[in-house]
């Protein structure tokens, strides 16, 4: 019973500080700050999913969490090669 | 509580703490560079004492091997994308922060 | 029992404030790339918020979907759509910083 207190305990620790970090995306400077953000909130998501799959029992949430692992760095590759405009501006 | 279990939770708090720490720098840093560098911390250091937490409570060894592909995975992609934004921002001429 | 869910409850309180503010911002973002990085943080929670459901299925459909792909394919239209707003109004951008504080 203390161990499935401790995981529910920990994904919404994890949950909080994720939302701390909106205040990243929304204040960012630069569009690379928001983007970094982003990434952060893929990693707390997989750790918070692997969280809740030994707490609720649920061992198909691993594979969610397989999923976001593997496509966290799809959108943060497409800004880099595609998206990253508004900086390039300020410099020419 | 067994052994196994106090493990456990030694390691989930220290990676709680780890994601703690990565936030903070995300919202306390200066600049890009700084950022990425608390980011990056977060994410390997952060998910891999989770991951291994978690592993000891883990009910088979597929289970275990899921759980470090996903870190392997993340370690992966946290690698090449600071990689990416850290030589994308020189070339867009983002400065370093100076005291 | 009770304690665990009361932590549960939370939990879903907290995911379910955090969506609504995160569909606002997004839907209220003068600022494109802004809106789409909250969109992807979007995607994320609600893959979250169908686990607390109950449905991995539409979890994974979610994560694949929403926080992986169409976040890219959103940051690829945005760059075709960046040159025509750039001739339309040349110099009006000033500066952004890339230090604050």
């Amino acid at each position: 019973m203390f161990m499935e207190m401790l995981y529910i305990g920990m994904a919404l620790f994890l949950l909080l500080t994720l939302v701390a970090g909106l205040w990243r995306i929304l204040r960012g400077p630069t569009a690379a700050d928001r983007m970094l953000a982003a990434q952060l909130f893929g990693t707390t998501a997989v750790a918070c999913l692997l969280l809740l799959a030994q707490a609720l029992e649920q061992p198909p949430l691993r594979d969610v969490a397989l999923v976001f692992a593997l496509l966290a760095v799809v959108a943060a590759v497409a800004f880099v090669r595609r998206a990253w405009v508004a900086d390039r501006e300020t410099e020419e | 509580m067994s052994v196994s279990d106090i493990i456990t939770t030694i390691l989930l708090i220290a990676g709680a703490a780890f994601f703690l720490v990565g936030t903070v720098g995300l919202l306390r840093f200066p600049d890009v560079y700084t950022r990425l560098h608390a980011l990056t911390k977060a994410d390997n250091v952060g998910l891999g004492l989770m991951v291994a937490g978690l592993a000891l409570q883990a009910e088979s060894w597929a289970v275990v091997g899921k759980l470090l592909l996903i870190w392997c995975l993340v370690l992966l992609a946290g690698a090449s994308v600071a990689h990416l934004v850290t030589v994308v921002a020189r070339q867009r001429g983002i400065k370093l922060w100076k005291r | 029992m009770e304690a665990l869910t009361q932590l549960q409850l939370a939990f879903d309180a907290v995911l379910g404030l955090a969506l609504l503010w995160l569909a606002w911002q997004t839907l209220a973002s003068p600022e494109l790339f802004r809106a789409i990085v909250l969109f992807i943080a979007f995607g994320l929670l609600m893959a979250l918020a169908w686990v607390r459901l109950e449905a991995p299925d539409v979890a994974l459909a979610e994560a694949a979907i929403g926080a992986g792909l169409t976040g890219a394919l959103l940051l690829t239209a945005l760059s075709r759509l960046e040159p025509k707003n750039k001739s339309k109004i040349p110099h009006s951008k000033k500066p952004e910083s890339e230090v604050d504080e």
